[in-house]
């Protein structure tokens, strides 16, 4: 288990203080492609009128953040690509093979996209003086071209109308129990980044064979991560095997009765990176756009209405929500992971069927 | 009048006859919009990376389970569609054709409404009705008898569920086959059996069925094909199930990384199906010829159900309920209400979804208009184009022509993710680099909806007379003009009828166009998709209905606009 | 030079030489039929004059001008010609009066115009009533009348008709037939007349073509035709005829075996090999007394004797097994069985060479 070190995340969190603390002095990726937000970068960026990206993240919680910025700029548009992280970066590649340069902003909870777009030499070498000021040093690319947008936990999580909190399930080994045969429903690797990493990290804590039985469990299977949480709520599985973390925390305060369940052996933990692309056809309302996502108001609006886990330090977390320190993370070695792509797709037909 | 005269009126000044290159362009056009994602899809078939030849791609397709398997189910759940099919369609055809069963115009009616539907909205409405636990169907069957939570009348998510939900939406194309050659079988015939002394039933066996049975067997290919290449219900409903069909399964090829050349071998087994399935049926309705010979027999007597009519007319019922009534009314409850699966109360009543489809996400004006600007288009463009081709094919006497016919009816036999596929890697490099524009799918709809429009005017034409058209042509009309001034007016039915065909695929189409658009040319039916993937049901209900209405209404128009001539009247 | 010379005219398909070096001429405002059986090729022939098919050998000159050749070939709408066809080839989404017009607005002729040279054919063809209807509510016989009408009121150089009258019932067709050599009369249009009905060819025509197997018969006048047919195919087809087999023998005879030898009127006698002579039935002279001629005189028997009204129609069995058809009048009454004289007057007698 090389590759995949679980720690606690009071971890994260003292790194991200002892960022804030050294920033100064760190003087990292400092370099020219950090920019602030300037009122010339936003009359460039409202003569641009439009910014276009890719996300992978929820429908809702992604339309919301573009409609607070039209909001705050109104002469720019937000136009919105939403879907799997791995159609994302299907259509991106279909794309940029084909010499087309739609996108301004890619994000994705794949993390494994942006080293081969780095290398690709598809990213532009741009960060907000923010991000390089205050986010923790594994929350952005050493040679500053992608930082973590926002962070996702795929948990277990279940439906308190169906299920009583003694009955639930407590940890990964317990949704192997034969009760909850028929009852789950899970994400699919090949279509969501997220269960990607959650199915690597997972598979090297664990290993296979605990696939190898949960495939034997009648898993009610999606694609994408949001969906799992609204099968949920929708009373189609009490149990959801994984999953998106955020899209529970959406639901809950919302009053859906879905509780998540941080397991023992540990919750993989996804960073959603973004990146400016180098091509971006509308590079200044790409900057202005990206700067939103990280600046305090954006992330604070992602943990709030969105649900999603911040490395901006300032971001408070709602009540109720079971803060990040308290967590078991399994975090995940994208360059390790991308090259076990292949085998954890094929093993995951093999188990579940698709 | 006096013969004197004649010298005044000369033949016609000659004018410009643009005929021979026209054809020629027709050809050139055709032959580019299939013959290019052929090559290349033998081409990245047969090579590997480097460029150089393999047989790699087809030993992997034959060897590996996971390609395999998605063979043998996608076969299996054609077979099972279309036996369905037929099993639903046919009696239905005979009720309507043949009987004095009560709304027998409203059923026909119905069944083509049926047809407007996408499969995919359909599958997903099924989704909301019959999921195990969530749907509808469920829920009221554990109200009605006080169950537990999570037993389960019917599970959508199975193969059978699939079958049925794609069942829904092959049928009427087994109804339509079977009913018009009920409609066409001579009177006379039948009454002949009736005067030998033969009962209703026996007639029916003896008489009528193996009269309408190469409709029924063509019917069953249709269907056969239609779910065999199939990619919107099964990407919506075997996943869940835990399958790959083989069109998810070429699908699945594009993510990361990428087997292109696996997907493009992948093809070629649909394809060769493709092709066998329809010599079959061109076959089979190339002997069924005698079915419809004997016109002038007129209108059928009906046979009286007597007491079976109402039986009858609710066996229509349950058929239309299921595969029209109740999805829509799914439909409409999920975009009014905020809880896919609570009851529908004035409490839980809500506009949300309305206002989250047309006004946040951010994607639905371009994608509506994107959807409607490639109907319109494709429809308009397609008609012209498969009303020039089936003219030059039945009028020309030349080989080329006899091309033309081959290369209108060839997509046909490319379904429509293969065809993805092959545009894809046709139109995303130099000298064509449409990808990315609307272009390209504008040649995907073209493809796709060439041979049924072709088909819809081949037909249409064999019925029209060439004396119709020669009458003009001794009277001074060039070939452009006969077919602008004489066919095409003589043909608008079919003109309207090709081109509502055209339209509706357009809009219901989701296996190429998932791979071929991009945020600048996104369309409804993709968005619908990656709602799905997503879990948003109640905007996927929104922008459903919105389709199918602007849908509907388009269709009605089409028929009533005053173009060539306006709407048929009732004449003698 | 007539006005229409067609030379040397061919026409294959495939291995099938349809149209067999046909020559013609017609004569300005002369009415010609074209008469023979199905397949005979006179519908080719009237196509290839139409323009609908061009020839593979021999030419078509109208009024000096080569308008068809295996080279090069006029589009029929470029022939000034107007056709009528078998099935009328109406316009159903057209009135009688639009039908009508459609060749003058082709020809770009001025509303008023166009409207008086309308009004004047639809009153010649008794069709001002009808004007606004459309095609699908007429009867046969005011369908054809529209035919005749639209194709008239352009004037044409040339008329050609296509078995005009062959989906008319019985006595509407005897009604066209006038009507069309009324009209013909009237205006006069050189015309080409195709059927395979020969009380049709006579009364319309001037001069009649009958073909066979793709080859002219004979051209003539129709009772030239009738009278004193060139072969043995065209005696057959016109009326029916006895054909006697035999050889020349002396001037005018020929002699057919069974003590039969047959004085003849004219015709052609082969040089070597069977001449035939053709007899009408009803001109065959039937007693069951001798007749004490010496040639033109046979014995045989009543093999069936069939009344049929205004006449009775015998067929007689000859020594030698050789059965004439007779036609009688009524009170010339003999019973099956019974022998006869035959006397074929040499005046009705023709010899044909082929």
């Amino acid at each position: 288990m090389r590759s995949t070190h679980s720690r606690q995340a009071n971890h994260a969190l003292a790194t991200a203080l002892a960022a804030l603390l050294v920033a100064p002095c760190a003087a990292r990726a400092q370099s020219a492609g950090t920019y602030e937000v300037t009122p010339e970068l936003i009359a460039a960026a409202e003569k641009e009128g439009k910014v276009v990206w890719y996300t992978s993240a929820d429908t809702e919680v992604v339309e919301r953040l573009a409609n607070d910025f039209h909001a705050k700029y109104p002469k720019i548009e937000v136009s919105t690509e939403r879907s799997g992280a791995e159609r994302n970066f299907q259509r991106i590649n279909q794309e940029y093979g084909s010499d087309l340069h739609v996108v301004d902003i890619y994000e994705a909870s794949d993390a494994v996209q942006f080293p081969i777009f780095k290398r690709a030499g598809w990213l532009a070498k741009s960060l907000p003086a923010e991000v390089v000021k205050l986010w923790p040093k594994n929350g952005v690319d050493p040679d500053g071209e992608f930082a973590t947008a926002r962070a996702n936990l795929s948990v277990i999580a279940y439906n308190t109308k169906f299920i009583k909190p003694a009955d639930a399930p407590t940890s990964l080994a317990s949704l192997l129990d034969p009760k909850w045969r028929g009852k789950m429903v899970k994400a699919h690797p090949g279509y969501s980044g997220t269960i990607m990493t959650a199915t690597y990290v997972i598979s090297h804590a664990l290993g296979w064979d605990y696939f190898e039985k949960l495939g034997h469990q009648r898993v009610m299977q999606v694609q994408s991560s949001s969906d799992p949480p609204k099968k949920l709520a929708l009373g189609e599985r009490p149990v959801m095997a994984d999953g998106n973390e955020y899209n529970i925390h959406i639901l809950a305060e919302k009053g859906v009765p879905v509780v998540p369940v941080y397991a023992p052996e540990g919750t993989p933990f996804v960073p959603g990176n973004a990146a400016i692309l180098k091509d971006a056809p509308h590079p200044n309302a790409a900057k202005l756009y990206f700067a939103y996502i990280y600046s305090l108001e954006g992330q604070q609006g992602l943990s709030d209405v969105g649900g999603l886990r911040s490395l901006h330090p300032g971001v408070k977390e709602k009540a109720g929500r079971v803060p990040l320190s308290q967590i078991k993370l399994l975090e995940s070695d994208p360059v390790a992971l991308e090259k076990e792509i292949e085998t954890i797709k094929q093993k995951y037909e093999q188990y579940f069927g698709t | 009048m006096a013969p004197e005269s004649s010298a005044a009126l000369a033949a016609p000044a000659r004018g410009f006859d643009a005929f021979r290159p026209l054809a020629g362009l027709l050809i050139a056009v055709l032959a580019a919009l299939v013959a290019l994602p052929f090559f290349w899809l033998c081409w990245y078939a047969l090579t590997d990376a480097k460029g150089a030849f393999t047989t790699a791609n087809f030993i992997a397709l034959a060897t590996d389970p996971t390609m395999t398997k998605p063979f043998v189910l996608a076969l299996a759940m054609a077979a099972c569609v279309s036996a369905l099919s037929c099993a639903i369609a046919a009696p239905l055809a005979w009720l309507v054709a043949r009987t004095d069963m009560p709304g027998r115009g409203a059923v026909r009616a119905l069944v083509m409404a049926s047809y407007v539907t996408p499969p995919f909205l359909g599958a997903v409405a099924w989704e909301f009705l019959a999921a195990p636990n969530s749907g509808l169907i469920n829920q009221a069957w554990r109200w009605a008898f006080d169950l537990d939570p999570f037993d389960a009348l019917v599970d959508i998510y199975t193969f059978e569920g699939l079958v049925f939900v794609i069942a829904c939406y092959t049928f009427p194309y087994v109804f339509t086959l079977v009913a018009t050659a009920l409609d066409r079988v001579p009177t006379d015939l039948e009454e002949a059996s009736a005067i030998l002394g033969a009962r209703g039933a026996r007639t029916l066996s003896r008489v009528t069925m193996p009269l309408v049975l190469p409709a029924l067997l063509a019917g069953a290919l249709i269907a056969f094909l239609q779910a065999l290449t199939m990619f919107g219900s099964p990407a919506i409903l075997a996943m869940p199930a835990g399958f790959h069909v083989i069109t998810t399964k070429i699908w699945s090829l594009f993510q990361y990384p990428p087997r292109l050349g696996l997907a493009a071998a992948a093809s070629f087994p649909l394809l060769i199906i493709t092709i066998l399935l329809l010599r079959g049926q061109a076959w089979l309705l190339g002997r069924g010829n005698y079915a419809v010979v004997g016109g002038k027999s007129g209108r059928a007597r009906p046979t009286k159900l007597g007491a079976w009519r109402w039986p009858a007319a609710g066996f229509a019922g349950i058929v239309l309920g299921l595969t029209v009534a109740l999805p829509y009314l799914a439909l409409l409850k999920t975009a009014l209400t905020s809880e896919v699966a609570g009851p529908l109360t004035l409490d839980s009543l809500t506009l949300h979804n309305f206002h989250f489809v047309l006004f946040e996400l951010s994607s639905t004006r371009l994608a509506l208009r994107n959807t409607f600007l490639l109907g319109f288009g494709a429809a308009t463009i397609g008609v012209v184009i498969a009303l020039a081709a089936a003219w030059l094919v039945a009028r020309g006497k030349s080989r080329l022509t006899g091309a033309l016919g081959f290369l209108a009816m060839a997509p046909v036999a490319i379904p429509g993710v293969v065809l993805g596929v092959a545009l894809f890697l046709s139109y995303s490099r130099p000298p064509l680099q449409l990808y990315g524009t609307l272009w390209i799918l504008l040649i995907a709809f073209l493809t796709i909806e060439m041979p049924a429009g072709y088909q819809q005017f081949a037909s249409a034409l064999r019925g029209l007379h060439p004396e119709l058209e020669e009458a003009s042509r001794i009277l001074g009309a060039s070939r452009l003009t006969v077919l602008r001034q004489i066919t095409a007016p003589l043909l608008r039915a079919n003109i309207v009828a090709a081109w509502c065909f055209i339209f509706i695929g357009a809009i219901r189409e989701l296996s190429a166009t998932i791979l071929l658009t991009t945020s600048n040319t996104k369309l409804v039916s993709v968005i619908i998709y990656d709602l799905n993937e997503s879990g948003d049901l109640g905007a996927i209900s929104v922008l459903g209905i919105l389709l199918l209405v602007i849908t509907f209404a388009v269709v009605a128009v089409a028929n009533r606009l005053p173009v060539l001539g306006g709407p048929p009247q009732a004449r003698g | 030079m007539s006005f229409v010379e067609i030379a040397g005219l061919t026409k294959r398909y495939g291995a099938l030489t349809v149209v067999d070096n046909v020559s013609l001429s017609i004569e300005k405002g002369s009415l010609i039929c074209l008469l023979g059986p199905s397949g005979c090729g006179k519908t080719t022939t009237l196509r290839l004059v139409a323009g609908f098919a061009e020839p593979d050998q021999g030419e078509i000159r109208v009024g000096g001008r080569a308008i068809s050749t295996p080279k090069s070939s006029l589009p029929p709408e470029r022939r000034g010609m107007s056709m009528i066809f078998q099935n009328y080839a109406l316009w159903p989404h057209m009135s009688v009066f639009e039908n009508v017009a459609y060749g003058l607005r082709l020809r770009k002729i001025p509303a008023d115009d166009l409207n008086k040279r309308v009004g004047a054919i639809l009153d010649a063809t008794k069709l001002s009533a009808l004007a606004r209807r459309h095609p699908g509510e007429l009867s046969g016989g005011q369908q054809q009348r529209v035919a005749l009408a639209r194709a008239l009121v352009v004037e044409p150089e040339i008329l050609l008709l296509d078995e005009p009258l062959s989906n008319l019932d019985a006595n509407l067709r005897e009604e066209m037939r006038f009507e069309i050599r009324r009209l013909h009369d009237q205006f006069r249009f050189t015309s080409l007349y195709v059927t395979h009905d020969q009380t049709e060819a006579m009364t319309a025509a001037d001069v009649v073509v009958v073909m066979n197997q793709g080859r002219v018969e004979q051209t003539a006048s129709p009772s030239e035709i009738y009278r004193r047919p060139a072969t043995g195919f065209v005696a057959r087809f016109l009326g029916g005829t006895n054909l006697f087999e035999g050889a020349r023998s002396g001037a005018d005879a020929v002699d057919c075996g069974e003590g039969l030898v047959l004085r003849c009127a004219g015709g052609a006698y082969a040089a070597a090999g069977p001449t035939s002579v053709s007899i009408r039935p009803h001109d065959i002279k039937l007693s069951e007394a001798a007749t004490g001629e010496s040639v033109n005189s046979a014995r045989g028997t009543v093999a069936r004797q069939t009344y049929l009204g205004s006449h009775r129609d015998y067929l007689i069995e000859l020594a030698g097994g050789r059965q004439v058809r007779v036609v009688a009048p009524t009170e010339i009454d003999i019973a099956a069985g019974r022998g006869v004289w035959l006397y074929l007057p040499p005046a009705a007698c023709w010899a044909l060479e082929r």
